[in-house]
């Protein structure tokens, strides 16, 4: 057993669980949120026992499901596009490649707030005064570039 | 707010079936009231009474064998039917797989074992005389604290252990469930 004390993983589904949904959606599009958060939650469950430290297990979650939707999104477009078969799911560890690799072609602003939002998993205040613009500028920024990514293939 | 029970019931099962859950947790309503059920890959390591902290079981639980809980009524059909049978027949033994893996020392784990193996419904055994079954005719009160700190109440039958001097004696969920689980078994106890 390692010493780190990690709360029974269903306590952080029932705490967490309706805002991981909403968030699932919110980038994955309606339609496709739950299977994006079994997937999700799976995919922290597996990696739950190698966790270091019992902090921000909230931000983790988030952090596991924003890339969860992301490849869900990157396997489908390459559905659409090649015979190629989808690649090992990666672990969320991983997840910073392949979220780079799909906001690469978006203006250098915009990435830099989806940065703030989704890897650092901030929220709009600080990431208002990171990017030195007004809070509602920041949600605007963000949600305007979660829709550009819809419109190139996530079925809202 | 929860997520909805289809979802819950989908990521719980999709859990137990690629092997990542540690432990599976029900809760099941009683004549003896709403008992929470956990249990581990080699059967229950946990039942809980409702006066005990949901909380504070399943974190003793999650330390014990591993952080990885998840909830479903649908993964232990099995065990929640046998328990449910159980309290409805009387005379129906309950013989469920459970692991005593939250029991600190192996003498306690001894005492429980042979409870379970040797004391069936409807018999009853003083501290003592199961102290002295386990090769330790002068442990009664240790085999008191093994009962004491019994993870499987009603699945290793503590309410069938009786003390020397008569009554029900004490008992994790409270005398009046010892009295009422030997009543339901047929048993008898003197004063």
């Amino acid at each position: 057993m390692s010493k780190v004390v990690l709360p029974p993983f269903w306590s952080l589904v029932d705490a967490h669980g309706d805002e991981l949904l909403v968030h699932a959606r919110r980038i994955a599009g309606e339609a496709n949120g739950e299977d994006v958060l079994q997937d999700a939650l799976l995919r922290a469950l597996r990696a739950y026992p190698r966790l270091r430290h019992a902090e921000h297990l909230r931000a983790w979650l988030y952090r596991v499901t924003t890339t969860t939707a992301l490849d869900h999104h990157r396997a489908r477009r390459r559905e659409i596009l090649t015979d190629k078969p989808p690649e090992q799911v990666s672990e969320p560890e991983y997840y910073d490649a392949s979220f780079d690799d799909l906001i690469g072609d978006l203006p250098e602003t915009t990435q830099a707030a989806l940065r703030l939002r989704f890897v650092e998993d901030l929220e709009y205040d600080r990431i208002a005064s990171r990017l030195g613009c007004s809070t509602v500028a920041a949600r605007q920024r963000v949600s305007t570039a979660i829709r550009t990514l819809r419109t190139q293939g996530i079925p809202a | 707010m929860t997520l909805p029970s289809h979802l819950l019931d989908a990521i719980a099962s999709a859990a137990v079936r690629e092997g990542l859950a540690d432990a599976v947790y029900t809760r099941l309503r009683t004549p003896i009231g709403t008992l929470l059920v956990v249990q581990g890959e080699h059967g229950v390591v946990r039942v809980g009474f409702p006066e005990e902290s949901e909380d504070v079981l399943l974190a003793q639980v999650a330390a014990g064998i591993g952080p990885r809980i998840v909830a479903s009524d649908r993964e232990l059909a099995v065990t929640r039917d046998a328990l449910s049978a159980y309290f409805e027949d009387e005379g129906e033994s309950l013989d469920l797989p459970f692991d005593l893996s939250l029991v600190r020392s192996d003498f306690r784990r001894a005492a429980l074992k042979t409870l379970h193996d040797e004391v069936g419904p409807g018999a009853v055994v003083t501290y003592g005389a199961l102290a002295a079954r386990i090769g330790h005719p002068k442990a009664a009160r240790a085999v008191g604290s093994a009962c004491a700190t019994n993870p499987v109440p009603i699945i290793v039958p503590c309410h069938r252990v009786l003390p020397g001097s008569g009554g029900v004696g004490s008992y994790g969920g409270g005398p009046a469930r010892k009295r009422l689980l030997l009543a339901h078994e047929g048993a008898t106890v003197r004063g």
